[in-house]
């Protein structure tokens, strides 16, 4: 439901923009088409193949002993780790988060949680793999994911510190 | 739209390993000099980026094939296929927007809102316009691509992406709080926000102090 909403509220916001461009600038609309075409040409097979990579490399992991493993985890150490399964940790949002519940009703602290949560918003192996490489290209993912890696670990030692 | 990114990430990391010093200008910089306004260049369909990409779906999926059968191969193949497609018409409407920013809004406003010299409002701005977009991957990527062409530097890029995996309020609202406390959220929401600042700060630094764009 929610991915229809985004979908209408984009295809909006694309629609109100080219008859926008057709009312003020209507010779260029025929370059729009062309480099949108050549964008999704060049796109589409990247993410397609980035798609099926990462549902495969998913079913390798194993999401289970993610859930029972952080749930034990604690101090310094447990954030390092808490911090590497939520690299690790598969699909969408509604995985990451369900993970991090189970974990903190097994016993998790919010340190290792906090470490989790950032280092999945973060690093996301899946994500990476499947979007931000194809779109973006291996500089912008291996700089942004550089320069992102302190922070899941900084948070997590606030909050033990706190 | 995406002409300097993956084929010029791929080259300049080929020759340099460390990825800031590999590739020294900005892709919007890189833009300017070879490319009109939000022009695109042609660029490789094949590249070392999606052979990359391709060798992982491949080794992953004959792993799949060996460990857990044919049958879930080909379960996993048709459920992520079935998911591209239904991708597609997001992914189109992304393209297209970021396709007609660049001939909509002028060069020197997007230069000035978040190019290389906007600043630390620059960057707010863009962690702000993160934060804000109601989709996926699928959208945001494509967005960030469209405003990098129209003249936004890779620290506003950054930002903007940290923005969004950070504090986007769509993930934020609909899937964390129905699934966390929302003390610690709001916490973490609080901790969090000025990440995507400080990361567009330093990728600027960064690559000014590398030399090269700016």
């Amino acid at each position: 439901m929610n991915i229809l909403i985004g979908t209408f509220l984009l295809w909006a916001l694309a629609l109100a923009m080219l008859s926008r461009l057709r009312r003020t600038a209507p010779d260029t609309v025929a370059e729009l088409r062309a480099r949108a075409f050549s964008t999704m040409a060049f796109m589409v097979p990247r993410l397609v193949v980035g798609l099926i990579g990462a549902g495969f490399m998913a079913e390798l992991l194993p999401v289970g002993r993610i859930e029972q493993m952080f749930g034990e985890s604690a101090g310094l150490s447990g954030i390092g780790l808490a911090s590497v399964f939520g690299a690790l940790t598969p699909g969408g949002p509604f995985v990451a988060f369900a993970i991090g519940a189970a974990a903190l009703k097994a016993g998790a602290g919010w340190a290792a949680l906090m470490a989790y949560v950032t280092a999945w918003s973060v690093m996301n192996l899946n994500r990476s793999i499947a979007y931000e490489l194809p779109l973006m290209g291996r500089r912008f993912l291996l700089l942004r994911s550089a320069i992102s890696l302190p922070l899941p670990l900084l948070l997590g030692v606030v909050m033990l510190l706190a | 739209m995406l002409s300097p990114g993956p084929a010029d990430a791929q080259r300049a990391g080929r020759r340099r390993l460390h990825p800031v010093a590999a590739g020294a200008k900005p892709v919007a910089m890189q833009r300017d000099q070879d490319t009109p306004p939000g022009g695109s260049t042609p660029r490789k369909l094949i590249d070392g980026s999606f052979l990359f990409i391709l060798a992982l779906a491949v080794v992953s999926g004959l792993a799949v094939w060996v460990l857990k059968g044919p049958g879930r191969f080909w379960e996993l193949l048709l459920r992520d296929l079935g998911f591209a497609a239904a991708l597609m018409p997001k992914i189109l409407a992304g393209v297209l927007i970021a396709t007609a920013l660049p001939l909509l809004v002028s060069r020197e406003r997007i230069l000035g809102l978040v190019g290389p010299d906007s600043g630390l409002r620059g960057l707010a701005i863009a962690t702000a316009a993160g934060a804000l977009i109601p989709g996926g991957p699928g959208v945001t990527y494509p967005l960030t691509v469209g405003l990098m062409g129209a003249g936004a530097d890779l620290g506003a890029g950054v930002a903007l992406v940290s923005g969004w995996v950070l504090v986007g309020l769509n993930r934020t609202l609909i899937w964390e709080l129905s699934f966390l406390p929302p003390e610690f959220v709001a916490l973490r929401v609080g901790l969090s926000l000025g990440a995507p600042v400080l990361f567009g700060l330093a990728v600027r630094h960064l690559l000014a102090r590398k030399g090269g764009g700016r």
